[in-house]
């Protein structure tokens, strides 16, 4: 009974690693650009992609691949931004909403089409064991992925907080005139900070890659997830998006260990959970 | 533009009687398709007038496809069953709206696009004889499958949704969407009761939903969860109307012919990922055309008329 | 009284922007409510129109107390408001955006008489020629004529003028004080907020002195100019007024 429990407790644990890091990006971007990036479960998948392809080719481990697929989301993103995001900062929010959409239905479909819809794995030695601590048994893979995004999360955290860099995106989401005005280059603030949020979006996927696989469709399920995970933090709240990221993985765990076929209610959970933070705060505030 | 709508009726009405040899079927599955399509979006639009940028039309369309399907499979009469669906999308959002109508801009998105997802979910979930679980069920045909038929009545469809959207359009309605989607409070404070207006632009949009997606049950013969309440359909339908035009009547029905002719011409030559071109429109219209396609015949206009 | 609000209070965090207020209208009167900036004006505004609601107090309405009511529904009681800061609907023209006034105000009209109302108060308020542009073409100027003419479309009996003459041109501030009166003469009550002294004197036949959120005087605009209180929370404020 109670081992159950532990384990149920580790694997919440594990997962909301993974939904920190993907859902840390979403809310810089909200915090920082002021804009919710629809894409960003796509730049997710392709940071699994490219983290799968250099394990074929090239036989580098995906755990590796983090660094490159981080460079390629990162240099992408900086041709998205430059091309098309910033061109609607400006605009209503649905737009940069709509435009982000749009994007990421196009590399969802163009994946589908140069890859294929069928999901693929990669295999590695330690995928195969587990450690076990008392009761609680846990895979090798999965044990890293937690620790690589912890230490992502700290370096971000370090990064924004203790570095002049980090200042000035503080600056440019707290008051962008004003960041302005004591001459900071907003544009340039905002360009690298998509980088950064992509970046970690596709390291998010070669973590999800080493752990489930990749699939062209991957990106959506997570997307919604990290809404809700953002949501319930509160739009921005950077620090609110780890306790929110634990508190939904354990409620995912725990129905799926507990709740009879709970596999598909699982999923239900996370969209109810945010559907009722959404419409609580509404009401609460009016 | 006066001629436009009754010259497109005049033309959809022709379809079933062009000699298209071989490909005869085919022409008229392909109208079918687009009809939906126009359906959908245009009852999309109707809301978004009111500023709501709902992502539920998938949620409305399976309400009112699954109702029609469960209620005609246990042998309510075709004719009534087909009416449940708009009754039961309608009554759902209704619901749904009273609960949801605080929430401003991306909070309504994502609300709504989680409602959504929950109710695939629910759909799946629920007891295999009533839903048919993720495998979904048989849907009858109505009709009896007659294909020239079921493609006049889908035209009866739109033609509803379509004279819904005129009726919006020309009554004081107009004035209160509008209203409400450039500054709220204004409207308010100009006495528009923006909470039943708004509601009644979701439950009218639902309804509409729920009748096209009954109509595409009927036409389609089944329901599957993760496709009837797709996200699939309601980027169709936001992209459709967005590339058409939104906040028009023709918008959304032209950027339907246009956009689902060239899905199913895509169709031919890929068998998956042809919905990139839904995505590339979308963007491709919010960077440089958000007026849509219309807002080229209106500029026309206005330059010619100078003015208004 | 056609309008009284009673011990009226509004705060913001810390501060209060509107303390223990009591002030009313009659019917058929101008008021004036003048004070420096950051005094509580569009607060008690925001108050009475129903942007939101007040801490403590009453207001009254012609007998019905509409302290807890929204907006919308001072509106049909006959409160009409044009904002300080200007809201047009962008995208209406301006005709459209005098529909909605005329469509939904203090009388629920069908289409043909609100479009009868509308080309009224086009009329009325010298946009007439201007009536087939979107508002967001309009220069400030405009856009103040088309906010105060969308509260006057709504037939209200009370309206409720935010520094409609702020930033205009004497000229065009002669125009907009020549409407005002031909809207009192229709039987309406006006209770405006101005910084144009001269405004003030012509067009007041009360005035009400605010500043941080409470009244310091209230009387005829010789009385209350004269007021030391007055004098005192103006002195060092910028000189008000293009008299
Ligand atoms: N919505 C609000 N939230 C927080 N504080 C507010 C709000 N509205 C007004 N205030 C504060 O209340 C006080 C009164 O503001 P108000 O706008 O009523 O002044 P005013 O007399 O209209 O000034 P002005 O002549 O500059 O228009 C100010 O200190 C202002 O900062
Ligand atoms: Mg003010």
């Amino acid at each position: 009974m109670m081992d159950l429990f532990l384990q149920t407790l580790a694997n919440a644990l594990i997962q909301s690693g993974t939904y920190a890091l993907a859902s840390s990006g979403l809310a810089l971007a909200v915090g920082v650009l002021h804009i919710v990036n629809f894409a960003h479960g796509e730049f997710l998948m392709v940071g699994a992609f490219v983290a799968y392809w250099l394990s074929v080719l090239a036989g580098i481990d995906p755990i590796v691949s983090l660094v490159p697929a981080g460079a390629v989301m990162f240099a992408a993103s900086g041709v998205i931004y430059q091309a098309s995001i910033r061109r609607v900062l400006l605009a209503p929010e649905l737009n940069a909403l709509l435009l982000t959409f749009g994007i990421g239905i196009t590399l969802q479909n163009l994946a589908v089409l140069v890859f294929g819809a069928t999901p693929r794995v990669v295999h590695t030695a330690y995928q195969l064991t587990a450690v076990t601590l008392g009761p609680v048994s846990v895979g090798v893979a999965p044990l890293i992925t937690l620790i690589v995004s912890v230490a992502l999360l700290a370096g971000m955290y370090a990064v924004l907080y203790r570095t002049g860099v980090g200042k000035s995106i503080r600056a440019v989401a707290q008051n962008r005139t004003g960041a302005h005005l004591v001459g900071l280059d907003v544009d340039r603030i905002y360009l690298l900070t998509f980088g950064i949020a992509s970046a970690l979006a596709a390291i998010a996927g070669a973590m999800v890659l080493v752990r489930i696989g990749a699939s062209p469709h991957m990106g959506f399920g997570f997307v919604l997830k990290a809404f809700a995970i953002i949501v319930m933090a509160g739009l921005g709240n950077l620090t609110g998006v780890l306790w929110a990221s634990l508190v939904l993985a354990t409620a995912e765990a725990f129905v799926r260990t507990y709740v009879p076929g709970g596999g598909g209610a699982a999923e239900a959970v996370f969209f109810l959970l945010i559907f009722f933070t959404l419409v609580w705060r509404s009401w609460r505030t009016a | 533009m006066r001629w436009a709508g009754p010259a497109a009726l005049v033309v959809a009405l022709l379809v079933p009687l062009v000699p298209a040899g071989g490909y005869q079927q085919y022409v008229v599955q392909v109208a079918t398709f687009v009809l939906i399509n126009a359906g959908v979006a245009l009852a999309w639009d109707i809301q978004a007038r009111t500023g709501q940028l709902s992502l539920a039309p998938a949620a409305f369309f399976g309400l009112g496809a699954y109702a029609y399907t469960i209620a005609a499979l246990r042998g309510v009469p075709l004719p009534v069953a087909f009416l449940l669906g708009p009754l039961v999308a309608g009554a759902v959002s209704l619901g749904l709206g009273v609960v949801t109508l605080r929430l401003q801009g991306l909070y309504f998105a994502i609300a709504t696009l989680a409602f959504a997802e929950v109710v695939k979910v629910i759909f799946k979930e629920l007891p295999l004889d009533l839903t048919g679980g993720a495998v979904g069920l048989t849907a009858p045909p109505l009709l009896g499958g007659h294909q020239t038929g079921l493609y006049y009545l889908g035209l009866c469809v739109l033609l509803l949704v379509v004279a819904a959207s005129l009726a919006v359009r020309h009554s004081r309605l107009h004035y209160a969407f509008t209203a409400i989607r450039q500054g709220e409070l204004t409207a308010r404070v100009l006495g528009v009761r923006v909470v039943r207006t708004k509601l009644l632009a979701f439950v009218l949009s639902a309804s509409l939903t729920g009748l096209v997606g009954a109509y595409a049950t009927s036409r389609l013969f089944f329901v599957i969860p993760e496709d009837t309440f797709g996200i699939g359909l309601s980027v169709t339908a936001l992209a459709t109307a967005i590339f058409g035009g939104v906040y028009t009547t023709a918008g959304p029905v032209l950027g339907a012919i246009i956009l689902r002719s060239l899905e199913e011409g895509l169709r031919m030559v890929l068998r998956e990922g042809y919905l990139a071109v839904y995505g590339v429109i979308l963007m491709l219209v919010i960077l440089y055309l958000p007026g849509g396609l219309v807002s080229l015949w209106n500029r026309r206009a206005r330059d010619a008329a100078g003015g208004d | 009284m056609l309008l009284a609000a009673t011990d009226l209070s509004k705060r913001f965090g810390g501060v209060a922007a509107v303390r223990r207020l009591d002030f009313h209208l009659d019917p058929g009167e101008i008021l004036a409510i003048i004070g420096p900036n950051g005094a509580g004006k569009t607060t008690v505004l925001n108050l009475l129109s129903g942007v939101f609601p007040a801490d403590e107090g009453r207001i009254v309405l012609d007998g019905t107390d509409i302290t807890r009511l929204p907006a919308e529904d001072r509106c049909h009681l006959g409160l009409g408001r044009a904002f300080q800061v200007v809201q047009p609907f962008p995208e209406m023209t301006v005709r459209d955006n005098l529909m909605v006034g005329a469509l939904f105000g203090a009388r629920q009209r069908s289409l043909a008489e609100a479009r009868k109302r509308t080309e009224e108060v086009l009329a009325l308020t010298g946009l007439s020629g201007r009536a087939a542009m979107p508002a967001r073409d309009l220069t400030l100027a405009g856009e103040k004529r088309v906010e105060m003419a969308r509260a006057i479309a709504t037939s209200p009996r009370v309206l409720l003028l935010d520094e409609v003459m702020a930033g205009l041109l004497p000229q065009e501030a002669d125009e907009m004080l020549a409407v005002v009166r031909a809207v009192r003469e229709t039987g309406v009550a006006v209770l405006f907020i101005e910084h144009v002294m001269r405004v003030v004197r012509d067009l007041a036949d009360r005035v009400v002195v605010m500043d941080f959120g409470e009244k310091i005087a209230e009387g005829s605009y010789r009385d209350v100019t004269g007021h030391p209180k007055v004098i005192e929370a103006y002195l060092g404020t910028e000189e008000t007024g293009g008299a």
